[in-house]
């Protein structure tokens, strides 16, 4: 089991008159090598639940085991530094963090921070800027020369170049013309081949479907639903109280089968839906 | 960061709250300017109940104004030590070596002390009972009179209300920021001088990108709604000026012109 959230709550501003309960009583486990999607809506806690991943937040209380490290309510921060290696959280349009001169500054800077030595960093940040497709000639570039779309590769290249085991992503495509979200989608998958667990906060069903094995749907601070993504999006009229929608393929099966169709509504491929259909 | 208190606006409503913001901005003008009169420990008691008052009517918990005072601890800590040695009035109380604890001392420093105390609650009581667009309302009435010498007063109270608007916003940027780059390694808390200038340089740098980012496209938002700074415009919210603002006014004032009156003589 890589990482396991049992009876973990938080609350934020506690005590003030802004307080606010983000998380109740979450359990949750994700296996070693999992690709797991969470889904929910804004302010379900999806973001608060993935910064337990890595230490940024600290469980009000419960216990969030992440390998071998324990982060419980009374961690101190730099207990906590070797686990922020370890678990690689990708914020948000990350290009937001970006602020050396150049590109290949901007990605060792993590590493260096991890005590790895200037040159074995700079071998692999260009390990690293391979992985998100750009090559070499943008090492000496500045990164605010570059486009958005160019800005969140360096900093996604920026996380991925601390060779992390687990790889927290939120939203990582947010933003991005489709073919770019593609590219990033596949590099995710690629690194899950490899070994990596993977979890990703995307509001993108169709992704869920093509992309990820497990998912975990939130709702109000709380985890209402985990499975297979067969299993999550075998009930689409439950999803629809929940105001999620279903992937444009699974939602295509379904109504041909409201229609008279008997199709297995777990099909993930075109091929397999045409020829399901009757088609070659 | 989500725990500062200084300068929130706190939803209560109370008697404090619905008083008018130009009220509470004169009222405030009246009590600071009575702080810094030296009216004995009689003046400052009758303040320091007057500021009870208002808390215990403005339903603000006193643990709160509590709070906004701690950020203030080391400055007033470094204040009362200076003072309590250097001030050399009045008795002798003891000493030792070179150095004197002078009677008078001791009550300058109180006076300091209380000071900074009553200041930081009054104000504090102020942002936390007026919305900030309240406020920057109230300031750009309070300023049109000064119109006729040319100050900008709305272009002013504009630039206010949009400082004030982005603060919180500027501290959720920081906090995501920092915890990017703790993301990345960065320990925001300890680690020698050298790498907490480039923590620091690591938060700044993002920062203001960002601010600058937002600047420009506020500007071009306003741009494209057409703002104008010399358009006559009217309020979706007007103020109103009640009986009780007269009133409370009034208590205020005499009790502000009582304290210096006190204090002169």
């Amino acid at each position: 089991m890589s990482i396991k959230f049992e009876q973990v709550s938080h609350t934020y501003s506690k005590n003030t008159p802004f307080q606010y309960i983000a998380l109740k009583d979450v359990d949750l486990a994700i296996e070693k090598g999992s690709f797991t999607a969470i889904i929910g809506h804004t302010g379900s806690g999806k973001s608060t639940l993935i910064q337990h991943i890595n230490g940024l937040i600290l469980p009000t209380s419960g216990i969030v085991t992440v390998n071998d490290f324990v982060v419980d309510a009374n961690n101190l921060p730099k207990v906590l530094r070797p686990l922020r290696q370890m678990a690689g959280l990708v914020f948000q349009f990350p290009e937001y963090q970006l602020f050396e001169d150049s590109v290949e500054k901007d990605i060792i800077f993590g590493p260096k921070n991890f005590g790895v030595d200037e040159e074995t960093a700079k071998q692999k940040a260009k390990e690293a800027l391979a992985m998100v497709k750009m090559d070499e000639s943008y090492l000496e570039k500045s990164p605010f020369d570059l486009s958005g779309g160019q800005k969140r590769r360096i900093a996604i290249a920026g996380i991925l170049v601390m060779e992390p085991d687990i790889l927290v992503l939120d939203e990582p495509t947010a933003g991005l013309d489709p073919q770019g979200a593609k590219e990033m989608m596949e590099l995710f998958k690629a690194l899950n081949d490899q070994g990596k667990t993977v979890i990703i906060v995307t509001h993108d069903m169709n992704q869920v479907l093509n992309y990820c094995d497990h998912a975990v749907v939130m709702n109000k601070g709380e985890i209402i639903k985990t499975g297979t993504v067969e299993e999550i999006f075998k009930d689409p009229e439950y999803l629809e109280t929940l105001s999620i929608d279903l992937p444009i393929m699974t939602h295509f099966i379904h109504e041909l089968n409201k229609n008279g169709f008997h199709i297995d509504p777990s099909i993930k491929d075109l091929d397999t839906l045409i020829k399901a259909i009757g088609g070659k | 960061m989500g725990n500062m208190t200084l300068g929130k606006y706190l939803p209560f409503d109370s008697f404090i709250h619905r008083l008018d913001p130009r009220m509470k901005i004169v009222s405030l003008l009246f009590l600071l300017i009575s702080v810094f009169f030296d009216a004995g420990f009689i003046g400052y008691g009758i303040i320091g109940l007057f500021v009870c008052l208002v808390v215990v009517l403005s339903k603000i918990k006193i643990t709160y104004i509590l709070k906004s005072l701690k950020p203030m601890i080391f400055m007033m800590s470094f204040l009362m030590i200076l003072n309590v040695f250097m001030i050399q009035k009045g008795t002798v109380l003891f000493s030792i070596g070179p150095l004197a604890i002078y009677s008078g001392g001791l009550i300058q420093t109180a006076y300091i002390l209380i000071r900074l105390v009553l200041i930081v609650a009054l104000t504090t009581v102020l942002t936390a009972t007026t919305k900030p667009l309240d406020l920057t309302l109230g300031l750009e009435h309070l300023f049109n009179p000064l119109r006729k010498i040319g100050f900008p007063a709305h272009e002013v109270s504009m630039m206010i209300s949009i400082a004030l608007r982005f603060i919180p916003t500027l501290l959720e940027e920081t906090e995501r920021i920092m915890k990017a780059q703790a993301s990345r390694g960065v320990d925001f808390k300890e680690g020698s001088l050298k790498d907490k200038v480039k923590a620091i340089v690591s938060l700044i740098v993002p920062l203001f990108i960002s601010a600058f980012q937002r600047a420009e496209d506020l500007a071009n938002a306003m741009e494209s709604r057409g703002y104008n700074p010399d358009g006559k415009r009217t309020k979706y919210k007007v103020l109103k000026w009640r009986m009780s603002d007269t009133l409370s006014l009034l208590t205020t004032v005499v009790m502000c012109v009582g304290i210096i009156v006190m204090s002169v003589i």
